[in-house]
């Protein structure tokens, strides 16, 4: 099955195009301490390196997408950005793809009492807006990385949960789990070792949307000043600073907002066309 | 029928139920004595402990958990979320005095982004398998990708910075006062152009993409090819029996827009200056102003609740097979 989707996904350039994409970033997030540290480095600067004597200077062969009001190279900036938007998406995703599962499979497998009070649980959540409560987390329990990726971890469990409880749900009354049951097999083996692999496809297709989310969310969080905490370059605190020079200082504005725009794409295509080659319908 | 709205509105008051459980739950896991909940943490120094047991009683602080969560939903249900510690006003008179500007830019975008978005997902739909099918669903996901502070930067960089045709930020004009009547308006008509832009072009392309796969889902099944057998035009297939069917799922949509909304408004005002709702939240969640905190996110859940009810029993006046399913 996996071999069939893989081939149905390959089908579509753009899906393509998206994964090389995120491989080129994750490639220079990962090499960032290398690629931008010091004079020595492929990008001679580092990410709080100050220039002085070239404070809002536009891009040249210097400093190749310019400086911001404190005279830091913004390539610099923006690929040690890179490493804070990553890791932000990937473990935060990993959060909620983990809790969202485990109670997605647990209201899907017992149904009765257990989907009851997952499925209230989904709609308590859904009804606050999301930047509300990750403003509120984030500014309760203090700003930081970690706070973030439980804000939004916390945020964006319930898709996948809703996924899994469907997938539980069909998967249960199949011949095979059936034969588990038959065999002998307990609950929680029949759960982890036979039904949830089989509805990791859904799982992995609402992750690449929540990883996407929470790039952008926690850029959103950088750009109002509640991200995680200065120094640190992020994208969004690039783009929150070019908010006070928006009447000149244009690299400030587009590059690092460019990559945000495009690695949010990315890993959205790569979800719809993932979902896209699971569903026989599409052909 | 009265059957199902009777189950949905119970289980409408156990959520609220849950929703005050929640915020209940998420403030009295703060680290920090909850009296600064009431008086700031910058005056708790300034008081003696007499004064501050004094708060403690009058906030019913002094008394087990249980009975202080009845106390704070008591507030609620009366419309009382405390007075915000900032300004010391009641929070419930600061959020009636925000909400029409957040009303009147969200509603604007609203009708701007489903009287594009809804017609164009429709007409894509109809396109299955052409180029221009395939175009447009790429193109709404690269819309719906756009993060929005970045939208309205540059928005303003272009528009107001570059050609100077429109205001950078704030919702009316320095000299607004002194303007007539038309001029009035049109300065207002003006300052909303660029919030609205920011707000409604990501909402368009959901109700694009949403629009075009209940179409394609309604234009799979069998009454339509029936229809099409029997010699109806491609045309009236359309209008008269696929149409119909298409539009109910956006119903739903009117439950989940509005959180989306608000999330969009506290960035899109922030950016703005825009004097409103998601303001007054940011600027409570810089400032720390508990009261104000809880009052809004109770009172945008619960509207949120209320809206997502009505949807439902919209839903099910609308299609029959809804209501009738638990039977």
């Amino acid at each position: 099955m996996w071999r069939i989707t893989w081939r149905r996904f390959c089908r579509s350039k753009l899906a393509l195009v998206a994964l090389a994409y995120i491989g080129v970033v994750a490639l220079v997030a990962l090499s960032a301490p290398f690629l931008a540290a010091s004079k020595s480095s492929p990008i001679p600067f580092g990410p709080n390196d100050v220039d002085v004597a070239n404070r809002l200077h536009p891009p040249d062969t210097q400093h190749r997408l310019g400086t911001d009001e404190l005279g830091r190279d913004v390539l610099a900036r923006m690929i040690h950005g890179a490493r804070v938007s990553l890791t932000v998406g990937l473990i935060a995703t990993a959060m909620s793809a983990l809790v969202g599962s485990f109670l997605g499979a647990l209201a899907g497998f017992y149904g009765g009492a257990a989907d009851w009070i997952v499925s209230r649980l989904i709609e308590i959540v859904l009804c606050f807006p999301f930047l509300f409560l990750v403003l509120a987390i984030v500014a309760f329990f203090g700003p930081s990385i970690w706070t973030i990726m439980l804000a939004l971890a916390l945020t964006n469990w319930t898709s996948e949960a809703r996924y899994v409880r469907g997938e539980v749900m069909r998967l249960r009354e199949m011949e095979f789990a059936h034969a588990a049951r038959a065999s002998g097999a307990r609950d929680y083996r029949i759960i982890f070792r036979h039904l949830l692999p089989n509805a990791l496809a859904p799982v992995l297709v609402s992750a690449s949307f929540g990883v996407a989310y929470a790039i952008v969310t926690e850029s959103a969080l950088s750009f109002l000043g509640l991200g995680v905490p200065l120094p640190t370059a992020t994208w969004g605190s690039i783009l929150s600073s070019a908010k006070e020079f928006v009447e000149y200082a244009w690299w400030l504005i587009v590059f690092p907002g460019l990559a945000i725009f495009m690695t949010v794409a990315a890993f959205n295509i790569i979800g719809d066309r993932f979902r896209d080659a699971l569903d026989p319908r599409s052909e | 029928m009265l059957t199902y709205v009777v189950r949905r509105l119970l289980y409408g008051v156990l959520t609220f139920f849950g929703i005050t459980i929640a915020i209940f739950v998420l403030v009295h896991s703060v680290p920090g004595d909850p009296v600064s909940f009431y008086i700031g943490s910058h005056g708790m120094g300034a008081l003696s402990h007499a004064a501050l047991d004094e708060i403690r009683r009058e906030h019913h602080l002094d008394q087990p958990i249980p009975q202080q969560y009845g106390w704070w939903l008591r507030g609620i249900v009366t419309f009382d979320f405390g007075t915000s510690f900032i300004n010391h006003r009641p929070v419930t008179a600061l959020i009636a005095e925000k909400l029409p500007s957040t009303f009147m830019l969200n509603l604007v975008a609203f009708l701007v982004a489903a009287l594009i978005g809804v017609p164009i997902g429709l007409w894509s739909a109809t396109r299955s398998g052409r180029t221009s099918e395939r175009a447009s669903g790429v193109a709404f996901f690269l819309l719906y990708s756009l993060p929005s502070f970045w939208v309205a930067l540059l928005l303003m960089q272009l528009f107001s910075v570059h050609f100077h045709i429109l205001p950078l930020f704030g919702m009316t004009s320095d000299d607004y006062l002194d303007r007539g009547l038309t001029s009035k308006v049109a300065d207002r008509a003006m300052h909303l152009i660029l919030p609205v832009v920011t707000l409604a072009y990501a909402q368009m392309a959901i109700y694009a993409r949403f629009s075009k796969s209940a179409l394609t889902e309604v234009i799979r099944q069998d009454f339509i090819t029936t229809a099409r057998a029997k010699g109806a035009t491609s045309a009236a297939v359309l209008w008269h029996h696929a149409l119909r069917n298409a539009l109910i799922p956006l119903i739903t949509l009117l439950g989940l827009t509005l959180p989306y909304l608000v999330s969009g408004s506290v960035i899109v005002e922030e950016i703005f200056q825009w004097d409103g709702i998601g303001r007054l939240y940011f600027d409570a969640i810089s400032t720390r102003d508990y009261p104000t905190i809880l009052g809004l996110s109770v009172a945008t859940a619960v509207a949120t609740l209320f809206a997502s009810l009505l949807a439902d029993i919209l839903y099910a006046v609308a299609d029959p097979r809804i209501r009738l399913e638990g039977k």
